[in-house]
């Protein structure tokens, strides 16, 4: 082997992973994160009980109860098991809202950036949706469909709709400003093909970054959503609608409504600091 | 500044319009006829036809959203399902105590969340700084629904401080103002987080502008120099976020007055679609989303009044 080709030393850049996880408070989190979507995931088969089994003779039984470390609730039912389903749940509207609202979004701020015609009349209308609390249109969407848990995903779909066409019609306006997209466009590409293989790719990072944090936000409206009774229906284990069963016994068993409220904290904080890791790690311009 | 502000009034009227046009087709979609509900259920047919005709419902749907508008203008959005009470009435009376809690909640956790963010931004790095950052970050991801809990187990419940259900009389009198301490701190608990986060930045940026060094420069003391040239230019950036985080406010509220069973109009909403009392539900979010957009105007107006480049831009 030659010395000559072999011996530069090339500083090899750090990936984001070991970036985040540089950060003990970000190392945690992920760490937490991953727990949690396993836990959630596999509930069926981590769950000591179903999930539906009550037993009034154990209702609100305390944590720390024979057979019952974190209690039942009103109905009775194992805590735990109602946790890992409510986790479920809560995390696959999250997920669902976010996808749902994170693509329509991600596709509005391409054709913005893309099609500049067009970018006029698509950003005024995510002006006006921005303009409404999501809150909002959870309200008018219950109103409208009923409460329950298609209601709430929808609501948050919408509300996540404009937040993501903002942030990708921004990157993706700089990455058009690149050669290689002049390039690109020299060689007859056509306009898809341009988005999905050059335009696309280079907006990964700020569409990530968004989503993670969007995550914990959604989350944490979505439970509040079902708090309120807009959400989630009973028998449904959903996180924040086990903290409303418990708020009307909350004097007698604090530890109904108070263990789901610690998990969605948990959780959207986990998140919260992940995506601000994640955000440190992908774009120093933005660290302060 | 007065072209600018009748260009951003103009642009708040289709908003406006749309607003009530998806209000009024919610009444459209709703599965419930409002002349069967109005008549009850011993109605013979012809009462419900007549009762129909009466309130316009048998004409064409652009002519019943304009006699929706007129109504509208003259403060008639229908009569409640569930008690036959006027929309408008219940409304009216729910309102006030609304901007009660929110200014409640603002007079503390604003002030407090500016001091937080320029705190943190001078002393940036240091370990206060981490703990500020670190409490923002709590802040933004704590339930409002679990602060409300918690204050009222301990402070209402355990130690009987302060009283945690409904509202006892108007802010000025002592039940009123000891009634409305635990929802404000609760809804401004999970404000004061954003507003420090929001003015840190805002206080990092211009303490590195060159305005800052030349005030140092000219030997001003180092306490005029952030209060004087830093945070008064910080101000402006944290004005017009929080103005937007206005909303996010009032997602809170709602959370809050359920919680703390306060009379308010996010309460009234909430009730009003769990008992499918449709004119009241249309009603209460019509109400919020108007009262969102003017707060939205009055903003970007505070904005381009505190910022010249903005009204001339």
């Amino acid at each position: 082997m030659s010395a000559t080709t072999t011996d530069i030393a090339v500083p090899k850049r750090p990936s984001v992973f070991a970036l985040v996880l540089r950060d003990p408070a970000a190392a945690v989190a992920a760490a937490f994160v991953v727990a949690v979507i396993l836990a959630a995931v596999f509930a069926p088969w981590l769950a000591p009980t179903d999930p539906y089994d009550n037993d009034l003779a154990k209702a609100m039984q305390p944590p720390g109860s024979e057979g019952l470390p974190l209690g039942a609730d009103t109905q009775g039912r194992n805590m735990i098991t109602r946790l890992l389903f409510g986790l479920r749940v809560t995390l696959l509207m999250g997920v669902a809202a976010v996808a749902a609202g994170g693509t329509l979004g991600a596709v509005l701020g391409f054709i913005a950036a893309f099609y500049r015609r067009l970018d006029g009349v698509i950003m005024r209308l995510m002006d006006v949706l921005l303009s409404f609390p999501a809150i909002l249109f959870g309200l008018a969407i219950a109103a409208i469909f009923g409460p329950g848990l298609f209601s709430v995903v929808l609501a948050l779909s919408i509300a996540t709709v404009p937040l993501m066409a903002r942030i990708v019609r921004g990157a993706a306006l700089v990455v058009m400003q690149q050669d290689y997209i002049e390039a690109a466009r020299a060689q007859g590409m056509s306009d898809a093909r341009l988005i999905r293989r050059h335009l696309a790719p280079n907006c990964l990072s700020p569409i990530f970054v968004f989503a993670t944090l969007r995550f914990g936000q959604v989350i944490l409206l979505g439970s509040a959503l079902s708090f309120l009774g807009l959400g989630a229906q009973p028998p449904i284990a959903e996180l924040g609608a086990m903290a409303s069963e418990g708020r009307n016994f909350l004097f007698f068993a604090p530890h109904i409504a108070v263990i789901p409220s610690l998990v969605i904290f948990a959780v959207v904080l986990a998140f919260n600091v992940l995506g601000d890791a994640l955000r440190d790690a992908l774009d120093p311009r933005l660290r302060v | 500044m007065l072209r600018h502000a009748v260009q951003r009034l103009l642009m708040a009227v289709p908003v406006m319009l749309g607003v009530l046009l998806v209000g009024f087709l919610l009444m459209q979609v709703v599965p419930t006829d409002p002349a069967t509900v109005r008549a009850g259920p011993t109605a013979t047919p012809d009462v419900i036809a007549a009762i129909r005709a009466d309130l316009g419902l048998d004409r064409p749907l652009w002519e019943q959203f304009g006699l929706y508008l007129w109504r509208l203008l003259h403060g008639d959005l229908g009569v409640s399902i569930i008690n036959n009470v006027p929309v408008t009435q219940e409304l009216g009376a729910t309102i006030g105590p609304t901007l009660e809690l929110m200014f409640a909640s603002l007079i503390w956790s604003i002030p407090l969340g500016i001091a937080m963010g320029t705190v943190a931004a001078y002393w940036r790095g240091s370990l206060l700084d981490r703990a500020i950052t670190a409490f923002t970050v709590a802040g933004g991801s704590i339930p409002v629904f679990f602060l409300g809990l918690v204050l009222i187990w301990y402070v209402g419940f355990k130690w009987q401080m302060l009283p945690f259900t409904g509202r006892l009389g108007p802010l000025w009198t002592w039940e009123g103002f000891q009634a409305v301490i635990l929802p404000a701190l609760t809804l401004g608990g999970v404000f004061v987080g954003p507003v420090a986060r929001m003015t840190r930045t805002a206080v990092l940026d211009v303490m590195g502008a060159d305005h800052v060094r030349t005030a140092r420069a000219k030997g001003l003391t180092e306490r005029r120099v952030v209060t004087r040239h830093g945070l008064r230019n910080a101000l402006i950036p944290v004005v017009t976020l929080i103005g937007l985080q206005i909303g996010f406010l009032l997602g809170g509220a709602v959370v809050t007055e359920t919680v703390f069973s306060w009379p308010g109009v996010g309460r009234l909403a909430v009730g009003a679609i769990l008992s499918s009392d449709f004119p009241m539900a249309q009603g209460t979010i019509i109400v919020l989303s108007m009262g969102f957009i003017v707060i939205n105007l009055c903003v970007d107006l505070l904005y381009a009044a505190l910022d010249p480049r903005i009204r001339h831009g």
